[in-house]
Protein backbone atom coordinates (compact mmCIF):
# COMPACT_ATOMS: atom_id res chain seq x y z
CA UNK A 1 0.00 0.00 0.00
CA UNK A 2 0.83 3.37 -0.49
CA UNK A 3 3.89 2.81 -2.56
CA UNK A 4 5.84 6.00 -3.90
CA UNK A 5 9.13 5.57 -5.52
CA UNK A 6 10.30 8.96 -3.52
CA UNK A 7 9.52 7.85 -0.52
CA UNK A 8 9.77 3.96 0.42
CA UNK A 9 13.29 3.47 1.11
CA UNK A 10 12.27 1.40 4.50
CA UNK A 11 9.97 1.16 6.28
CA UNK A 12 8.11 3.99 7.37
CA UNK A 13 7.26 5.30 10.50
CA UNK A 14 3.47 4.63 11.83
CA UNK A 15 1.85 7.28 14.05
CA UNK A 16 -1.39 6.56 15.94
CA UNK A 17 -3.85 9.51 16.23
CA UNK A 18 -5.35 9.12 19.30
CA UNK A 19 -8.50 10.26 20.63
CA UNK A 20 -7.90 14.13 20.94
CA UNK A 21 -4.68 14.31 18.94
CA UNK A 22 -3.94 16.17 16.06
CA UNK A 23 -0.40 15.21 14.10
CA UNK A 24 0.41 16.85 11.23
CA UNK A 25 3.35 14.82 8.96
CA UNK A 26 6.88 16.00 9.18
CA UNK A 27 7.73 15.26 5.52
CA UNK A 28 9.44 11.84 6.12
CA UNK A 29 7.78 8.80 5.73
CA UNK A 30 5.02 8.42 8.12
CA UNK A 31 1.84 6.45 8.08
CA UNK A 32 -0.41 8.09 10.20
CA UNK A 33 -2.87 5.68 11.66
CA UNK A 34 -6.45 5.48 13.91
CA UNK A 35 -9.05 3.47 14.59
CA UNK A 36 -12.45 5.00 14.90
CA UNK A 37 -16.23 3.88 16.40
CA UNK A 38 -18.43 7.53 16.65
CA UNK A 39 -15.31 9.02 16.59
CA UNK A 40 -14.31 11.47 13.54
CA UNK A 41 -10.99 11.61 11.77
CA UNK A 42 -10.38 14.42 9.65
CA UNK A 43 -7.30 14.15 6.96
CA UNK A 44 -6.03 17.09 5.29
CA UNK A 45 -3.73 17.69 2.54
CA UNK A 46 -2.41 20.66 0.97
CA UNK A 47 -1.03 19.24 -2.40
CA UNK A 48 1.31 21.82 -3.63
CA UNK A 49 3.11 21.92 -0.03
CA UNK A 50 3.01 18.04 0.12
CA UNK A 51 1.55 18.68 3.88
CA UNK A 52 -0.83 16.48 5.48
CA UNK A 53 -2.23 15.96 9.00
CA UNK A 54 -4.74 13.89 10.87
CA UNK A 55 -7.32 14.31 13.92
CA UNK A 56 -9.22 12.36 16.02
CA UNK A 57 -12.47 13.68 17.76
CA UNK A 58 -14.46 12.24 20.30
CA UNK A 59 -17.50 15.34 20.05
CA UNK A 60 -18.76 18.01 17.55
CA UNK A 61 -19.49 21.28 19.63
CA UNK A 62 -20.47 21.81 22.89
CA UNK A 63 -23.41 23.74 23.50
CA UNK A 64 -23.08 27.82 23.18
CA UNK A 65 -23.82 28.21 26.92
CA UNK A 66 -23.14 25.39 28.41
CA UNK A 67 -20.33 26.64 29.92
CA UNK A 68 -18.37 23.84 28.46
CA UNK A 69 -14.62 24.27 27.35
CA UNK A 70 -14.54 23.24 23.75
CA UNK A 71 -11.11 21.21 24.37
CA UNK A 72 -9.20 18.53 23.06
CA UNK A 73 -12.30 16.56 23.07
CA UNK A 74 -14.17 18.69 20.47
CA UNK A 75 -14.05 18.93 16.55
CA UNK A 76 -14.23 22.82 16.99
CA UNK A 77 -11.27 23.02 18.55
CA UNK A 78 -9.39 19.63 16.76
CA UNK A 79 -10.00 21.20 13.53
CA UNK A 80 -8.57 24.50 14.18
CA UNK A 81 -5.83 23.29 15.72
CA UNK A 82 -4.87 20.70 12.66
CA UNK A 83 -5.86 24.05 10.00
CA UNK A 84 -3.37 26.18 12.24
CA UNK A 85 -0.62 23.01 12.46
CA UNK A 86 -0.64 22.80 8.44
CA UNK A 87 -0.59 26.44 7.98
CA UNK A 88 2.69 26.05 10.42
CA UNK A 89 3.90 23.77 8.03
CA UNK A 90 4.07 25.32 4.90
CA UNK A 91 -0.27 24.48 4.34
CA UNK A 92 -2.42 26.84 2.49
CA UNK A 93 -5.76 26.60 3.84
CA UNK A 94 -7.61 27.44 0.20
CA UNK A 95 -5.86 24.66 -1.34
CA UNK A 96 -6.49 22.17 1.30
CA UNK A 97 -8.68 19.17 0.86
CA UNK A 98 -10.26 16.87 3.31
CA UNK A 99 -10.96 13.13 3.39
CA UNK A 100 -13.35 11.95 6.30
CA UNK A 101 -13.85 8.95 8.30
CA UNK A 102 -15.82 7.72 11.35
CA UNK A 103 -19.03 8.81 12.95
CA UNK A 104 -20.42 5.38 12.99
CA UNK A 105 -23.72 4.49 15.31
CA UNK A 106 -22.28 1.23 17.03
CA UNK A 107 -24.64 1.13 19.93
CA UNK A 108 -27.97 0.55 19.09
CA UNK A 109 -30.27 2.53 22.13
CA UNK A 110 -27.31 5.21 22.28
CA UNK A 111 -27.60 8.81 21.03
CA UNK A 112 -26.65 9.20 17.52
CA UNK A 113 -23.60 10.57 18.14
CA UNK A 114 -21.62 9.21 14.86
CA UNK A 115 -24.11 11.41 13.19
CA UNK A 116 -23.88 14.19 14.91
CA UNK A 117 -20.11 14.33 14.73
CA UNK A 118 -20.37 13.58 10.81
CA UNK A 119 -22.85 16.48 10.39
CA UNK A 120 -20.43 18.84 11.96
CA UNK A 121 -17.58 17.72 10.47
CA UNK A 122 -19.17 18.55 6.96
CA UNK A 123 -20.52 21.70 7.87
CA UNK A 124 -17.50 23.26 9.36
CA UNK A 125 -15.25 22.31 6.19
CA UNK A 126 -18.52 24.00 4.02
CA UNK A 127 -17.85 27.23 5.88
CA UNK A 128 -13.75 26.83 5.82
CA UNK A 129 -14.40 26.33 1.68
CA UNK A 130 -12.89 23.02 2.23
CA UNK A 131 -13.50 20.58 -0.22
CA UNK A 132 -13.99 16.79 0.92
CA UNK A 133 -13.03 14.60 -2.11
CA UNK A 134 -13.67 11.60 0.47
CA UNK A 135 -16.19 11.00 3.09
CA UNK A 136 -16.33 7.50 4.35
CA UNK A 137 -18.67 8.57 7.56
CA UNK A 138 -22.17 6.54 9.60
CA UNK A 139 -23.08 2.90 9.24
CA UNK A 140 -22.85 0.54 12.44
CA UNK A 141 -18.75 -0.52 11.99
CA UNK A 142 -15.41 0.35 13.05
CA UNK A 143 -13.36 1.85 11.05
CA UNK A 144 -9.32 1.90 10.55
CA UNK A 145 -8.06 4.63 8.65
CA UNK A 146 -4.39 4.56 7.29
CA UNK A 147 -3.36 8.21 5.92
CA UNK A 148 0.05 9.20 4.01
CA UNK A 149 0.38 12.78 4.93
CA UNK A 150 3.26 13.50 2.27
CA UNK A 151 1.55 11.90 -0.83
CA UNK A 152 -2.12 12.68 0.56
CA UNK A 153 -3.73 8.94 0.07
CA UNK A 154 -6.02 7.14 2.31
CA UNK A 155 -6.84 3.54 2.98
CA UNK A 156 -10.42 3.15 5.12
CA UNK A 157 -11.04 -0.65 6.01
CA UNK A 158 -14.38 -2.03 8.48
CA UNK A 159 -12.86 -3.78 11.54
CA UNK A 160 -14.67 -5.44 14.20
CA UNK A 161 -15.97 -3.01 16.99
CA UNK A 162 -13.41 -4.40 19.96
CA UNK A 163 -10.80 -3.12 17.77
CA UNK A 164 -12.52 0.58 18.08
CA UNK A 165 -11.06 2.03 21.68
CA UNK A 166 -14.63 2.75 23.73
CA UNK A 167 -14.93 6.53 23.37
CA UNK A 168 -14.48 8.67 26.65
CA UNK A 169 -14.13 12.01 27.25
CA UNK A 170 -9.84 12.45 27.95
CA UNK A 171 -8.86 14.92 30.41
CA UNK A 172 -5.77 16.73 29.61
CA UNK A 173 -3.31 18.05 32.42
CA UNK A 174 -3.61 21.78 32.89
CA UNK A 175 -1.54 23.58 30.31
CA UNK A 176 -2.17 27.16 31.20
CA UNK A 177 -4.94 26.88 27.87
CA UNK A 178 -7.36 30.09 28.27
CA UNK A 179 -5.52 31.84 30.92
CA UNK A 180 -4.45 35.72 30.43
CA UNK A 181 -0.96 36.12 29.68
CA UNK A 182 -0.43 40.04 29.91
CA UNK A 183 2.66 41.72 28.25
CA UNK B 1 -20.00 46.07 33.41
CA UNK B 2 -19.63 44.41 30.18
CA UNK B 3 -22.85 45.44 28.89
CA UNK B 4 -20.69 48.61 27.68
CA UNK B 5 -17.80 46.93 26.43
CA UNK B 6 -17.53 46.86 22.64
CA UNK B 7 -14.99 43.44 20.99
CA UNK B 8 -14.01 43.12 17.81
CA UNK B 9 -12.57 39.62 17.59
CA UNK B 10 -11.11 38.63 13.98
CA UNK B 11 -10.98 35.00 13.05
CA UNK B 12 -11.15 32.96 9.44
CA UNK B 13 -12.84 30.25 11.45
CA UNK B 14 -16.56 30.78 10.96
CA UNK B 15 -17.28 28.07 13.86
CA UNK B 16 -14.82 29.71 15.92
CA UNK B 17 -16.67 33.11 15.34
CA UNK B 18 -19.91 31.68 16.53
CA UNK B 19 -18.68 30.45 19.41
CA UNK B 20 -16.56 33.51 20.08
CA UNK B 21 -19.90 35.54 19.71
CA UNK B 22 -22.75 32.96 21.70
CA UNK B 23 -20.09 33.01 24.68
CA UNK B 24 -19.71 37.23 24.80
CA UNK B 25 -23.26 38.23 23.91
CA UNK B 26 -24.48 35.83 26.37
CA UNK B 27 -22.31 37.73 28.88
CA UNK B 28 -23.55 41.07 27.68
CA UNK B 29 -20.47 42.56 25.07
CA UNK B 30 -21.54 44.41 22.39
CA UNK B 31 -19.58 41.93 19.73
CA UNK B 32 -18.30 42.35 16.36
CA UNK B 33 -16.66 40.58 13.77
CA UNK B 34 -14.35 40.49 11.15
CA UNK B 35 -12.56 37.44 9.27
CA UNK B 36 -8.92 38.48 8.73
CA UNK B 37 -6.46 41.17 9.13
CA UNK B 38 -8.12 42.72 6.56
CA UNK B 39 -11.49 43.02 6.99
CA UNK B 40 -10.61 44.11 10.84
CA UNK B 41 -8.97 47.25 9.49
CA UNK B 42 -11.51 48.02 6.54
CA UNK B 43 -14.35 47.44 9.59
CA UNK B 44 -12.10 49.83 11.82
CA UNK B 45 -12.09 52.17 9.37
CA UNK B 46 -15.64 52.65 9.66
CA UNK B 47 -16.59 51.96 13.18
CA UNK B 48 -12.84 52.09 14.60
CA UNK B 49 -13.91 54.87 17.43
CA UNK B 50 -16.71 52.31 18.75
CA UNK B 51 -14.55 49.28 19.72
CA UNK B 52 -12.82 48.91 23.51
CA UNK B 53 -10.90 45.95 22.87
CA UNK B 54 -9.75 43.64 20.11
CA UNK B 55 -9.81 39.94 20.26
CA UNK B 56 -7.70 38.40 16.75
CA UNK B 57 -6.76 35.18 16.02
CA UNK B 58 -2.50 35.06 14.65
CA UNK B 59 -3.07 32.03 11.48
CA UNK B 60 -5.60 33.74 8.93
CA UNK B 61 -5.19 33.99 5.12
CA UNK B 62 -4.47 37.42 3.50
CA UNK B 63 -3.67 39.42 6.28
CA UNK B 64 -1.97 37.64 10.04
CA UNK B 65 -2.41 38.55 13.29
CA UNK B 66 0.57 40.30 13.58
CA UNK B 67 0.00 42.31 10.70
CA UNK B 68 -2.93 43.38 12.03
CA UNK B 69 -1.92 44.30 14.87
CA UNK B 70 1.34 46.26 13.56
CA UNK B 71 -0.99 48.14 11.15
CA UNK B 72 -3.25 48.95 14.17
CA UNK B 73 -0.14 50.21 16.06
CA UNK B 74 0.77 52.47 13.51
CA UNK B 75 -2.35 54.25 13.63
CA UNK B 76 -2.44 57.08 16.92
CA UNK B 77 -6.31 55.76 17.37
CA UNK B 78 -5.85 52.23 18.15
CA UNK B 79 -2.13 52.83 20.22
CA UNK B 80 -3.64 52.44 23.29
CA UNK B 81 -6.93 49.89 22.46
CA UNK B 82 -6.29 47.04 23.86
CA UNK B 83 -5.67 43.84 21.73
CA UNK B 84 -5.06 39.92 22.99
CA UNK B 85 -4.09 37.13 20.75
CA UNK B 86 -6.64 34.23 21.26
CA UNK B 87 -4.61 31.13 19.64
CA UNK B 88 -3.62 27.85 19.49
CA UNK B 89 -0.59 28.78 19.14
CA UNK B 90 0.92 28.55 22.21
CA UNK B 91 5.08 29.11 21.45
CA UNK B 92 7.42 31.75 22.98
CA UNK B 93 8.38 33.00 20.04
CA UNK B 94 5.38 33.51 18.68
CA UNK B 95 4.28 34.81 21.43
CA UNK B 96 7.70 37.64 21.71
CA UNK B 97 6.80 38.60 17.59
CA UNK B 98 3.42 39.74 18.82
CA UNK B 99 4.39 41.32 22.00
CA UNK B 100 7.23 43.05 19.82
CA UNK B 101 4.18 44.24 17.47
CA UNK B 102 2.42 45.56 20.07
CA UNK B 103 -0.12 43.54 21.67
CA UNK B 104 -1.42 43.38 24.84
CA UNK B 105 -1.51 39.70 25.76
CA UNK B 106 -1.98 36.54 25.00
CA UNK B 107 -4.52 33.76 25.08
CA UNK B 108 -3.90 29.99 24.51
CA UNK B 109 -7.25 28.50 22.66
CA UNK B 110 -9.14 26.37 23.92
CA UNK B 111 -10.54 29.12 25.42
CA UNK B 112 -12.72 28.81 28.80
CA UNK B 113 -15.90 31.22 28.09
CA UNK B 114 -15.63 32.66 31.65
CA UNK B 115 -11.65 33.42 31.52
CA UNK B 116 -11.98 35.09 28.48
CA UNK B 117 -14.68 37.11 30.33
CA UNK B 118 -12.35 37.93 32.93
CA UNK B 119 -9.21 38.78 30.50
CA UNK B 120 -11.27 41.48 28.70
CA UNK B 121 -12.82 42.93 31.62
CA UNK B 122 -9.47 43.09 33.19
CA UNK B 123 -7.50 44.70 29.79
CA UNK B 124 -10.79 47.68 29.23
CA UNK B 125 -10.90 48.72 33.12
Amino acid sequence: MFHNPETSVGSPIRITVMQGQVYVGTGSHEILTTVLGSCIACCLYDPVARVGGMNHFLLAEPSPNSGTVADQNYGIYLMELLINQMMTRGGVKSRMKAHLYGGANMYAGMARIGDANACFARGFLSEEKIPVLRNDVGGEMARRVDFDPVMGRTRCRTVEPVAAPAPKPVVAPHSGGGDLELF
Amino acid sequence: MSENIRVLTVDDSASMRALLRAALTSRGYNVSQAEDGVAALEWLTDNGSDIDVIVTDINMPRMDGFGLIEALRGQARFRDCPILVLSTESSDDKKARARSAGATGWIVKPFDAEKLDTALRRVTH
